[in-house]
């Protein structure tokens, strides 16, 4: 026991030993920025900028405190060196994206609440049983749906046990069939690709929306789906071609599948008061959005909060439900990211100009061939995509992407933002890459060496979509 | 030589193997099994810590019971089902249970509570498990993986008191009628000599290294076992010896090596062996 207590100490004390070197490191490099001289074309407090944002990329990858409180360091770090007052940083936090996220999280909440979720994705795979094959694609193409209307990560959670119930009366054993693998993998990538859809998918794609509106662009929920949907079309079956592709499936009776599909629908009963009033409200929310979503009409976030006000109305959430469902974590981590954003933003904007002075030296280097910077940006964004978290990953590379764009001609901070935004969203390798992962990894249905099998591939041929998109339908057809 | 054997199975990785290898052993030594389904928390907390941020702790506590329950039913479902199976008409004594925890802690605290002769279990690299439970446990593990021979190689060397490899092979070999190959390394990437106690000497030259080998073949030699003596890396010597010979099991001691490749420290050699070895290996502690 003793030797146990000790082996475990040793564990604790190893960990906090590393957190500890992080948050030193971390720190180390602020003060470093803030101290050294500072090079021609480059502000004091641009300098010292810039010693934050790789504050926050280290503490963001390595994660030895929470994300969320990076996020509210971020904020605090700007004001205690005189970077900006804060009044200037806070004023950004309190932002129209803010209280979309809020609203939307809301609506999330009470979609949760009332198992509409659930009997969406029943409809939804019931369409789908014909084959494994098919039915395989009915997951992604059922992840991705919902996605758009919630949370990525809500949709993981929602759809392990369903699938999981399936593969188990199907006697599917964990890690050794591929039509298992298959199935949890649909899932998990079904949702990453999913959130690209909508604003509500991810909160990095309401963060992009923000910064684009901070500098003085403005893009709709209605145009965001324009820009964004034929990626999620293209990468849905390529990514399922290549899953089948890696994981050939080895079964063909699919009838077990079937039956506990109609039993869990049976189960579910027939829609009850509560939950239809959610999806009329949901519904009405996602037709205002579209509709009156510019900022010639009310915005997102009025939208977003009158739909989560019409829910309270009508009784269908309280406020221990938001307690319990709405995550105000990410609420502070986006904070954090905008502030940051702002932050590295041209002076006349507010900002610092940071992300200016590091666009030329990243030119120096790549030169100014816009495709080749399209390119960079793309992969590098899928890089640290997988290796922190998604909206981090994209808090950290958008307003350098931004500022690139704004010495181009031929790069428009719109595009700029899109390749950032919708590249951020394709962790596709790593357990720990995104929730939704590590989600569908604990169903115990795939091994970490399958994810990265498919992982590589599906954001190889990912990049290139999004790159081709990049160049011919945005550049070219839409002319952004 | 088994009275009691448990079969730990961890929700991380689940092969039917462990169950035909687990009844092929206890019925040749009238053996009792007790399977245990190992619902890894490891993976439970690794979602959580990465849901942190983004799902509120109400959230992340329906997920992990969601989990927790799923994985309940996959053991009942899969594992316990093909368990009663294999076990039909087997007047074999059984017991299942499922355990929450870490993998090598659920059987450390197993082996602490009832008396096990032997452990059988399956290993899996692609997964998030730590295999502690090889280097820390004084029971005999077996690792099944699918061999397709009848024979054994039990490997000896300078680095492990070579006492109970030779005890175990033989009575095994007699048991179960498969051949024996004995295999004596000297390490010579780290020269000592592991005395019967399994304490390590001060370095020492090869050639003395040698001459203790050499005495310890004889010694199996006179018993009437095939036994060969060679020179190099103990986890390659294995790995090389197992190809060539093609056996069904591969025995090896408590091999206590400390350095590796520049000196390094090879903590993990079990591991390494379980890992690179696709036999069946039985590491007798």
């Amino acid at each position: 026991m003793n030797k146990k207590n000790n082996l475990l100490n040793n564990k604790t004390k190893l960990r906090n030993g590393k957190n500890i070197f992080f948050i030193i490191l971390a720190f180390a490099i602020v003060a470093i920025f803030y101290l050294a001289p500072t090079p021609e074309g480059l502000t004091h407090n641009g300098q010292t900028m810039i010693g934050i944002l790789i504050m926050a990329a280290i503490l963001w990858i390595t994660e030895p405190i929470s994300l969320a409180v990076t996020g509210l360091l971020v904020m605090i770090m700007q004001p205690l060196l005189y970077i900006r007052t804060p009044t200037q940083v806070f004023s950004s936090f309190g932002s129209n994206a803010v209280f979309f996220l809020i609203g939307a999280f809301i609506i999330a909440g009470a979609i949760e609440k009332h198992g509409l979720h659930k009997r969406i994705a029943l409809r939804f795979l019931s369409f789908f049983e014909h084959n494994p094959r098919l039915f395989t694609f009915g997951i992604m193409l059922s992840c991705a749906s919902l996605s758009f209307v919630m949370p990525e990560h809500g949709v993981a959670a929602l759809f392990l046990p369903i699938i999981v119930s399936i593969l188990i009366v199907m006697k599917i054993v964990p890690k050794q069939s591929n039509f298992g693998k298959i199935s949890m993998l649909a899932v998990a990538y079904g949702c990453s690709i999913g959130s690209l859809g909508t604003l509500i998918g991810g909160a990095r794609n309401i963060y992009a929306i923000d910064i684009l509106q901070k500098a003085g662009q403005n893009v709709s929920f209605i145009e965001w789906m324009i820009y964004a949907m034929p990626v999620v079309f293209i990468a849905l079956p390529v990514v399922w071609l290549i899953l089948q592709f890696s994981f050939p499936i080895e079964i063909s009776d699919i009838s077990a599948a079937k039956r506990e599909i109609n039993k869990q629908v049976k189960q579910s009963g027939r829609m009850g008061k509560g939950e239809f009033t959610v999806l009329l409200i949901l519904v009405l929310t996602i037709i205002l959005w579209m509709a009156f979503s510019s900022t010639t009409y009310y915005g997102l976030a009025v939208i977003a909060v009158l739909g989560g006000v019409l829910l309270f109305l009508t009784k269908s959430i309280t406020w221990k439900d938001v307690e319990n469902r709405v995550p105000w974590g990410i609420i502070l981590l986006y904070g954090g990211a905008i502030t940051l954003g702002v932050g590295m933003q041209s002076e006349k904007l507010g900002g610092t100009g940071a992300g200016e002075w590091i666009a030329h030296v990243f030119l120096n280097i790549a030169g100014e061939n816009p495709l080749l910077v399209i390119l960079i940006l793309i992969i590098f964004t899928a890089i640290l995509t997988n290796i922190m978290s998604n909206i981090a990953a994209v808090a950290i590379l958008l307003p350098l992407g931004l500022s690139i764009a704004t010495t181009f001609t031929n790069i428009s901070p719109v595009l700029a933002s899109m390749i950032i935004a919708l590249t951020g969203g394709l962790a596709f390798m790593f357990v720990i890459s995104t929730p939704g992962n590590a989600i569908a990894y604990s169903s115990g249905y795939f091994s970490t060496r399958d994810l990265l099998k498919a992982g590589i591939l599906a954001n190889v041929l990912c990049i290139a979509i999004i790159f081709i998109i990049a160049i011919v339908y945005w550049m070219g057809v839409l002319q952004l | 030589m088994f009275k009691n054997i448990l079969i730990p199975v961890s929700s991380e990785f689940y092969s039917k193997d462990v169950l035909h290898r687990g009844v092929f052993l206890a019925e040749k030594f009238k053996s009792s099994i007790t399977l245990i389904y190992i619902i890894e928390e490891k993976t439970l907390d690794q979602t959580e810590r990465l849901s942190d941020t983004y799902r509120t702790s109400y959230e992340m506590e329906e997920t992990k019971n969601e989990i927790i329950k799923k994985q309940k039913l996959a053991a009942y479902s899969i594992i316990f089902d093909d368990a009663e199976y294999i076990l039909k008409n087997k007047k074999i004594p059984f017991g299942e249970k499922i355990i929450e925890g870490e993998f090598s802690s659920v059987i450390k605290r197993e082996l602490m509570k009832n008396d096990y002769d032997l452990i059988i279990m399956s290993y899996e690299k692609k997964c998030l498990l730590k295999y502690r439970v090889l280097e820390d446990v004084d029971v005999p593990i077996w690792v099944e993986a699918k061999g397709k021979g009848k024979s054994i190689l039990a490997v000896c060397s300078n680095l492990a008191p070579n006492k109970k490899v030779p005890e175990i092979s033989l009575k095994l070999s007699k048991a179960l009628g498969w051949n024996l190959h004995m295999l004596y390394i000297v390490d010579v990437e780290d020269s000592v000599q592991v005395d019967e106690n399994g304490i390590r000497s001060d370095k020492k030259p090869e050639r003395d290294l040698v001459i203790t080998g050499q005495n310890f073949v004889q010694e199996m030699k006179n018993k009437g076992v095939n036994i060969e003596l060679v020179k190099g890396n103990l986890e390659k010597e294995t790995a090389k010896s197992a190809e060539k010979i093609n056996p069904n099991l591969v025995i090896v001691g408590r091999e206590q090596k400390k350095k590796g490749v520049l000196g390094l420290p090879t903590k993990n050699v079990k591991r390494k062996i379980a890992e690179t070895c696709p036999y069946s290996v039985l590491f007798v502690n």
